[in-house]
């Protein structure tokens, strides 16, 4: 009964992933881009519908109301003698009318998400039609993390709650003891949601099988220069689904929206992208059943916790999370080499993976740097540095996975999480470890460098896990799967209390690190302060031994090997490459790191908490190496000052008011897309690198006449 | 002279088309075989088949001596049966010697550990092999280049090296002279022949007449997935259904009837 009921109920989520999922099926067929931004899209037109929508006084925050707020903000901070100036014009909230009927509210909305879509294919997707699959995920996820800060920095952080769009609400009664089980009530927009799933995904079927548009789509998504030659223009088609499937999201967010709040929908992606998987990335049909039975299969899962035979260890939320998981690895593992690779007219080229010659240097400059900013002469930046550190050694693992062996892994921050987690569960001991503490967590009390092997060697091991379907996946499809154990992750292992302990995703507090008879940690025994000299060396040493490591292993024959796979792994094999057994390897190297930086972590916290590891700092962690240089290790050490926390973006909120870490993430997105487009993703580091060497050898006089010059020659003696 | 590489009955099977039928050959050590056919005839099917890209469907290959039915590419790579591609399929990113370099180093479970304590794994008997590699296929001097910044003859030819700098016993070259020019091809065949003197078989993979008649010491000819002839280069020159095969049957015959049947329908057209 209770499962039955689960079904039933669970049919509400499931159509908003159905309709989430159509809509990725369209951007797919669309223009060969599976869109990370999808669920972002959804809570901006969210967001639009219930600002619309927001009576006076309601709330109590102060907002009026009937106004819109564009999708992006104005970049120029309105402090000191700007402000005075008024030159910050960039129109970003129009003011519609007080209290707007429901219908124009909706047409405003879909007409934003229309909107959004246009600029996305604009200013994102056809810019990047012709690069490689990395920089089209990277794009993708750039728009996620600014979406999302720019409707934090529009719309505020604020939790909203919103009775929700005509039928589809949350005020009117429920369905008392349906199909006569007794006190099984039905949310009444329940149905109605199911059938609007079903409705809307019939007629984008009808509208792709019937009409001449569906018809010239689909034939640009099985050869695009094939239609092409028939007079369609590819990139048209693209623009058009992209504004299909915005609408789409746009939808789905504002009829869910009485069940949830809009910044939760960012994550929905990862059900919506089972969905979509299930219809095989091309099917709409397939896209909403897969959508509804996921909600129902979820939900019966939870349903079934309530059960005694559960066992205790698999929490609600794990289960909640863990479905679109398992449905997104059955499916890429048993269909991933039938999914279809869309007909794109040629990739670019991979981003550059020069060697460092003399890393000596660089690391005694770094580490000379670190220590002049550290406690022992300056006690300001201490905390900023630690931090930056950390980002470092996460971002070097990326480096290694993602830049080297061209894996696109999104898990690898909450890898270190995990690491973080567990360390912390191994030493600890029962006892509290500060008085103030209100949980203890029990665990075996281990001693130092052995907990943090133990936490370095969980991540490893569930690195290597989320390796296995690389295997037989590759490019964008793995990118889906490492999504999907991103939040499986959060639910199943951090948050999970029987394996945690009690609260220990809320306060998880670091037991006294001691490595060898020395104290690691950051907070300081005696004054109780943080920022300890004694860590600040400590990570120091870290970081700098694991740039020698990945630098070395760059230059050396497993690094040559990685760049082979990620360049041609049919190649590699030809060549005698073991490719299974190197990506491993390149996973369990990536995972070491991750589980290093989350060491670190652990010692740097006064508590761990899950939220340090969300799946959108793990993004802009990401984003922001990717802007440094994917290739490289200053790359690395680049981004991890540039990322929120980091070095350069404390630096500017401290002399900026107004810089937070919405306008660095919103910043971090635009960077990231803009460096996808124009430099082919080498980012920074590299970009710099070729302009001084260009500058050094104009100044030497070594560069030979540049065409405009030659032409200028050719010209003269012409005239002559 | 023992075998090197056999195939016995050799089938691969594409839906319901044989594009390997009941393949039997067998290559000696220390000899220069060339399969040169058609358009279409199976003949890169029959290549990926022998390295593993393609699982066969009947039949088997044993190289040296050894079944390779369950070996994956890079096991019977190890062996020293390698290959090069006709399309290409070369490291993008890397420089021309690190492309050899690639095939030319073997690793095991501790190479990482060298790698990262920068312990020299690059013996000088790399270091010569990589050098004769390039030699061979004439890219002296072009080591630091990116193959996409070469021409496509020479990008082909680094394909070769790269095959060469993995220690081969056999190696198979698919069509390694399409797209060179004919002095350049001519050149290759040259330094191929110059193979044999250093204990490495080769079967070559051509649809230049020229150049597989003049270089191999026997030849197999594949149409429709079968082997249909095989011999000496004079035998197949002389050989009637090679010439069918591969010319056409009476290449000019064919043309005169199908001009006549188009003019027989324009004239009902015109009726």
């Amino acid at each position: 009964m209770e499962l039955i009921f689960g079904l039933f109920a669970g049919l509400a989520s499931g159509s908003v992933f159905a309709l989430l999922g159509a809509g990725l099926v369209i951007a797919y067929r669309g223009s060969g881009v599976i869109n990370f931004a999808h669920g972002s899209v959804a809570a901006y037109a969210a967001f639009t519908w219930d600002e619309l929508r927001d009576m006076p006084g309601e709330t109590g925050i102060g907002n009026e109301g009937g106004s819109i707020y564009l999708p992006w903000f104005d970049p120029i901070p309105e402090w000191g003698f700007l402000k005075a100036l008024h030159i910050n014009n960039l129109p970003v909230e129009i003011h519609i009318m007080t209290d707007p009927p429901a219908w124009l509210a909706m047409i405003i909305t879909l007409a934003m998400s229309a909107f959004i879509g246009l600029l996305m294919h604009f200013l994102v997707f056809r810019p990047l039609r012709n690069s490689p699959m990395l920089a089209k995920v990277v794009g993708s996820v750039g728009i996620m993390l600014y979406l999302q800060a720019v409707a934090l920095l529009n719309f505020g952080g604020s939790n909203r709650a919103d009775d929700g769009f005509w039928v589809f609400n949350s005020t009117s009664e429920p369905i008392e003891n349906f199909l006569g089980m007794d006190d099984k009530n039905l949310p009444r927009s329940t149905p109605y949601l199911a059938l609007a799933a079903i409705l809307i995904g019939a007629l984008a079927w009808a509208l792709y099988r019937y009409t001449r548009f569906g018809l010239a789509t689909r034939a640009a998504d099985e050869n695009e220069k094939g239609a092409t030659l028939l007079g369609y223009s590819p990139q048209f088609l693209a623009g058009l689904n992209w504004v299909i499937s915005s609408v789409l999201a746009g939808l789905a967010g504002v009829i869910f929206l009485h069940k949830t709040m809009p910044n939760q929908l960012n994550l929905y992606v990862v059900s919506a992208l089972a969905a979509a998987l299930v219809g095989g990335l091309t099917s709409i049909p397939g896209a909403i059943v897969g959508g509804l039975g996921l909600g129902a299969f979820a939900s019966m899962g939870v349903s079934a916790t309530s059960y005694s035979w559960w066992p205790e260890w698999l929490p609600v939320d794990g289960v909640r999370a863990f479905a679109p998981v398992l449905v997104v690895i059955l499916v890429l593992y048993f269909r991933g080499h039938k999914l279809p690779i869309r007909g794109t007219v040629g990739l670019g080229r991979q981003p550059r993976a020069p060697a460092t010659k003399h890393p000596m240097i660089g690391v005694g400059v770094g580490v000379f740097i670190a220590l002049l900013m550290s406690n022992i002469f300056i006690s300001k930046w201490e905390s900023t540095l630690t931090m930056t550190l950390v980002a470092i050694l996460a971002m070097l693992s990326l480096v290694v996975l993602l830049g080297f062996l061209g894996q696109i892994s999104l898990v690898q921050w909450t890898l270190a999480g995990v690491s973080s987690f567990v360390l912390i569960r191994l030493a600890s001991d029962g006892l509290k470890v500060r008085p103030m503490d209100f949980f203890v967590v029990w665990g075996p009390g281990l001693p130092d460098p052995l907990a943090a092997l133990g936490g370095v060697v969980a991540a490893v091991i569930l690195g290597l896990l989320i390796g296995i379907p690389a295997l037989r996946i590759r490019g964008v499809q793995l990118a889906v799967v490492t999504l999907a154990a991103i939040v499986a992750i959060e639910d199943l292992v951090m948050r999970n209390r029987p394996l945690m302990g009690t609260a220990a995703h809320t306060m998880n507090p670091t037991p006294k690190p001691e490595w060898f008879g020395q104290y690691v940690g950051a907070l300081d025994e005696q004054s109780n302060q943080t920022d300890y000299w004694k860590y600040t060396v400590f990570s120091i040493i870290v970081v700098a031994l694991a740039g020698i490591f990945v630098v070395n292993l760059r230059r050396g024959v497993i690094g040559r090997r990685f760049l082979a796979i990620r360049s041609n792994e049919r190649a590699a094999a030809a060549a005698g490459v073991n490719v299974a057994r190197t990506k491993m390897l390149g996973f369990g190297v990536s995972s070491f790191l991750a589980g290093l930086a989350g060491m670190l972590i652990a010692y740097k916290m006064p508590m761990v908490t899950s939220e340090f590891f969300s799946p959108f700092v793990g993004l802009a962690m990401i984003a922001f190496v990717y802007l440094g240089g994917i290739t490289t290790v200053w790359g690395a050490v680049l981004g991890g000052m540039l990322v929120g926390g980091g070095l350069f973006s404390e630096f500017g909120a401290l002399h900026f008011e107004g810089i937070t870490q919405a306008y660095i993430n919103a910043v971090g997105g635009i960077g990231l897309i803009a460096n996808a487009i124009l430099t082919s993703g080498e980012g920074i580091s590299l970009t710099l690198t070729n302009q001084a060497k260009a500058l050094i050898a104009t100044m030497r006089g070594t560069t030979p006449k540049t065409d405009e010059q030659e032409e200028l020659v050719v010209a003269e003696e012409a005239n002559v | 002279m023992s075998k090197l590489l056999e195939t016995n009955g050799l089938t691969v099977t594409f839906g319901g088309l044989n594009a390997n039928d009941n393949v039997d050959i067998g290559i000696e050590k220390g000899s220069f075989v060339g399969l040169i056919g058609p358009n279409g005839a199976g003949k890169t099917t029959f290549i990926d088949a022998i390295t593993g890209f393609v699982p066969t469907s009947a039949g088997s290959v044993v190289f040296d001596g050894h079944d390779l039915s369950d070996l994956k590419p890079h096991q019977r790579a190890q062996l020293g049966l390698v290959r090069t591609f006709q399309s290409l399929e070369l490291f993008e990113d890397l420089s021309v010697k690190d492309n050899l370099l690639v095939a030319a180093h073997q690793t095991t479970w501790y190479t990482l550990a060298l790698d990262v304590f920068r312990i020299q794994q690059k013996s000088e008997e790399i270091e010569e092999r990589i050098d004769w590699a390039l030699e061979v296929a004439g890219l002296k001097g072009l080591e630091e280049e990116l193959p996409t910044d070469l021409p496509h003859g020479q990008r082909k030819l680094v394909g070769v090296a790269r095959a060469l700098a993995a220690q081969p016993n056999l190696v198979l070259l698919d069509e390694p002279a399409a797209g060179l020019d004919t002095a350049e091809s001519n050149a290759l065949g040259g330094h191929l022949r110059g193979l044999l003197d250093h204990d490495v078989t080769v079967f070559l993979i051509d649809h230049d007449m020229g150049l597989v008649l003049s270089v191999c010491d026997f030849i197999y000819v594949m149409d429709f997935g079968k082997i249909i002839a095989s011999g000496t280069p004079e035998e197949i020159r002389s050989n009637p259904e090679v010439i069918a095969a591969y010319l056409g049957e009476e290449a000019g015959e064919v043309q005169a009837r199908s001009a006549e049947e188009l003019r027989g329908m324009s004239d009902t057209a015109g009726e």
